[in-house]
């Protein structure tokens, strides 16, 4: 018995004695070329373009394909990708000039218009079962000419399919032998065109991306993409002070980007990403009338509330579209701070005395100080907003329902078309769609379907902005902030432009040694 | 001996198969599915059915229990739902991690507390309580000390301010320093409550057996003071020592899980996190029964345990 305490002891010792006199060791020296650390801030889902999800996975595959069409990383302009240029007479039939010489990553080939193809397909096979199969549905035929042309049929004018071809999601162009290749895998061994490649991959703790040699613009600055998973906010907000990392994928507390921004870092942003939204259900008898949805806008200092507790992540925001959308309106109704009005409105509405009404939000953000604010606010006009917390999963599936009085929604999107049909035609109604709002007026599905089948700008332009003025009527969502994206870094990294997808592209980003 | 183990060992199965059983059916009562967790923002309707059929989420729940249960006989723990991984890979890497927080953890707060516990007891045996006072003072603000505050406290003043330790990183198996640089500060986080707990514990038994007589045979046969508390005194004390030890051990299995978060180690506890948050319910479930096995067995080895500590233990 003695022999056992005593030999416990001693591995006890050994193990303390080894905790405690760890010298520091310096990390392997990586092979030559410059490798950077980012911060990644939660377990990779896979980089699929048929079944990618969520921004973080989105940055990654971003890096890794090509679409035909990208996005600027600093204007939000859609730019040429593969495709160097194309052609559309009616907006029905698009005709693509692939670029020539463009390589696959992992000695895959060259790119040419057969893998488009093949590309676009493979998101239409019912097979593939992506989620994303619908954005192409309208295609109705696909020839290549030659090895760089493709000629795309639509069933109806589309004056924004260069979005839908553009690097994201279904755009993004695949090898059909690279996918064979990975069968069941293609989450984990993707392969494209773009300036990284995927080389390894630990999905509880990190993701390193290489430089593709044979990429079209030429090789990126830096070899080695260290993409280290930090979860919490405050860990990553030391890990980059101490010189862990030295770019932050997105930081989202403001008391850390105050703490950064004091110690000289680079703040590096996006201004305007996204709009959250009050999502009104009108089955709830108060929240039918719009002038009650009007009130609810006029009853909350949506301005002070932003400013006392996240300027630097989000200001208040009076359209569901943003400033740098080409189609964008501040023609509409703006419902400024307005208590009194709030209360005429409500007494015009025949609720002098005000309503109650339930707002769905997740357990895991609890009711956050903006909401609290909120509920203030509306309490002062009668209206009492009483908060129902669930989990995440729960949330997501009762908002997808449309099971719920209100909810938030953010809406990270570049193609304003797709924003106003998805929130306001009825045949996006909640479940099938993301209209939880049940908005369903005539006038504006004509005009949506009317500006999407238009060809000449300044016609589609005159369309679209009718449509936003008579949504700002309707108030059917209160639009409540934009917010902006912080990817803070050390003062020598440059080249970070956060894209209005919320993405990096790392072929511009430098490290100085 | 061997008939109590046989009779453990079955009743380990039952329970292990009634928490199989359970976890099953609760899982899929929680509102929400791997379908609508991954889809988030971004998908409803149609595209989020495709996507449900996609990850055999539609299949009946009696065909997905007793095709769980066939694998898990077999041994095949499966894949997870959504990322298409082995889980049996994942525990490899996760296990290890969790497994050496666990037990450095064990070992520096044993190695703390019961010298510290016995050495109190001893002085209050003595007459001189200052050593208690200061004792259960402190074992009482470190137990009101929440984990995770402790935790960035320690990154705070360890990582950031004095640069000893790292609060990020890769951890990787072949460069064992750079492991313990690691996870010294997690283990650190975690001894500080074990020790609260076990110092007391520690205290109260061998308190209770300074007073009996063959403690006083002891001394009078001329025996040191330090043999006498050692020798006699703890090892008589040990039973709840080694039950509250054996316990912790199985908390620590389960409760890493904000330190895991914090110091971005991807452990056991990271793993059931993503699990939960992602609804998938086989990567959930699987945990669930490593956990219980893992309990199950610490609960034998206690029970085996006590019978070394005292032959008087008949089974």
């Amino acid at each position: 018995m003695t022999g056992t305490i005593a030999r416990l002891l001693a591995a006890g010792m050994t193990a303390i004695a080894a905790l405690t006199m760890v010298v520091a060791t310096t990390p392997a020296a990586l092979a030559q070329g410059k490798t950077m650390t980012v911060r990644f801030y939660d377990d990779p889902a896979g980089f699929d373009p048929a079944n990618i999800f969520r921004i973080e996975n989105e940055n990654i595959a971003f890096n890794i394909f090509s679409g035909l069409t990208t996005y600027d990383g600093v204007t939000g302009e859609i730019v040429p990708d593969l495709a160097t240029s194309w052609e559309t007479a009616n907006n029905k039939t698009w005709t693509f000039k692939l670029r020539e010489g463009v390589q696959f990553q992992k000695g895959y080939g060259e790119m040419t218009a057969a893998d488009v193809i093949y590309s676009f397909n493979r998101i239409k096979d019912p097979e593939t079962g992506s989620p994303y199969e619908a954005e192409l549905a309208g295609i109705v035929s696909m020839a290549a000419p030659d090895p760089y042309t493709v000629v795309i049929e639509l069933d109806a004018p589309n004056g924004n399919f260069l979005h839908t071809v553009a690097n994201y999601h279904q755009g993004q162009i695949v090898s059909q032998k690279a996918i064979e290749d990975a069968a069941d895998q293609v989450r984990w061994q993707p392969v494209g065109t773009g300036p990284y490649y995927l080389d390894s991959i630990d999905v509880s703790s990190q993701i390193v991306l290489k430089r593709h040699e044979d990429y079209y613009k030429g090789p990126a600055p830096i070899e080695t993409l260290v993409f280290n998973i930090i979860k919490d906010e405050a860990t990553a907000t030391i890990a980059l002070r101490n010189g862990e990392v030295d770019l932050v994928m997105r930081s989202s507390q403001e008391e850390n980007l105050a703490t950064l921004e004091a110690e000289g870092f680079t703040m590096n942003s996006v201004m305007n990403y996204a709009v959250a939204l009050m999502v009104l259900n009108p089955e709830h008898e108060a929240l039918a009338d719009r002038r009650v949805r009007q009130a609810i806008a006029h009853a909350v200092d949506f301005e002070a509330i932003s400013q006392a507790i996240a300027p630097s992540l989000q200001q208040a925001h009076y359209s569901m579209l943003m400033p740098w959308m080409d189609v964008y309106t501040d023609e509409i109704a703006i419902y400024r701070y307005d208590p009194e009005k709030a209360k005429t409105l409500l007494a015009e509405a025949g609720y002098p005395d005000g309503f109650t009404f339930r707002n769905l939000s997740t357990s895991a953000q609890g009711v956050t100080e903006v909401q609290q604010f909120q509920i203030d606010y509306l309490s002062q006009v009668g209206i009492t907003m009483e908060m129902e917390l669930v989990d995440t999963p729960t949330f997501n599936q009762r908002r997808n329902s449309g099971d719920f009085d209100s909810a938030t929604r953010l809406l990270p999107a570049v193609n304003p078309d797709m924003i106003l049909f998805s929130f306001l035609h009825p045949d996006n109604l909640v479940p099938n769609g993301l209209n939880g709002a049940r908005y369903d007026n005539p006038k504006v599905t004509e005009l949506l379907e009317a500006a999407r089948a238009e060809a000449d700008e300044a016609t589609a332009f005159e369309l679209y902005k009718q449509v936003q003025q008579m949504v700002a009527e309707d108030l059917p969502y209160v639009p409540t902030y934009a917010n902006n994206v912080f990817w803070p870094s050390k003062p020598e990294v440059t080249g970070v432009h956060i894209n209005y997808l919320a993405q990096v592209d790392f072929w511009a980003v430098d490290i100085a040694e | 001996m061997t008939e109590y183990a046989a009779k453990k060992f079955l009743q380990m199965l039952v329970t292990v198969l009634g928490i199989v059983t359970l976890v099953f059916f609760t899982l899929r009562l929680i509102p929400g599915d791997a379908a609508s967790a991954m889809a988030g923002d971004t998908l409803s309707g149609e595209a989020l059915e495709r996507l449900r059929e996609q990850l055999g989420l539609d299949a009946p729940l009696p065909l997905q229990y007793f095709g769980y249960l066939g694998d898990l006989l077999r041994g095949d723990l499966g894949e997870t739902i959504t990322t298409r991984i082995p889980i049996a890979e994942l525990l490899f890497r996760a296990l290890p991690i969790t497994l050496s927080i666990a037990l450095a953890t064990i070992v520096l707060a044993v190695l703390i507390s019961i010298p510290l516990g016995t050495l109190a007891a001893f002085m209050v045996h003595k007459g001189r309580r200052w050593l208690d006072n200061a004792l259960t003072g402190a074992a009482m603000v470190i137990d009101l000390m929440p984990p995770f505050w402790t935790a960035l406290v320690l990154l705070l003043v360890f990582s950031l301010g004095l640069g000893w330790f790292p609060a990020s990183g890769q951890l990787n198996w072949n460069d064992p320093s750079s492991i313990m640089l690691r996870l010294a500060l997690p283990v650190i986080v975690l001894s500080l409550s074990q020790v609260a707990t076990l110092a007391r514990i520690t205290r109260t038994a061998v308190l209770d057996v300074l007073n009996e007589d063959y403690v006083r045979t002891a001394r009078s046969l001329g025996w040191s003071e330090l043999r006498v508390l050692f020798r006699h005194a703890l090892k008589n004390a040990a039973l709840p020592i080694a039950t509250v030890v054996g316990l912790s051990f199985g908390n620590l299995l389960g409760g890493t899980v904000i330190v895991e978060f914090i110091f971005t180690i991807p452990g056991v506890g990271n793993l059931l996190i993503t699990g939960i948050n992602s609804r998938d319910y086989q990567l959930v479930q699987t945990l669930i029964v490593v956990y219980a096995l893992v309990f199950v067995l610490i609960n034998f080895t206690t029970d085996l345990v006590y019978r070394a500590l005292d032959p008087r233990v008949q089974f």
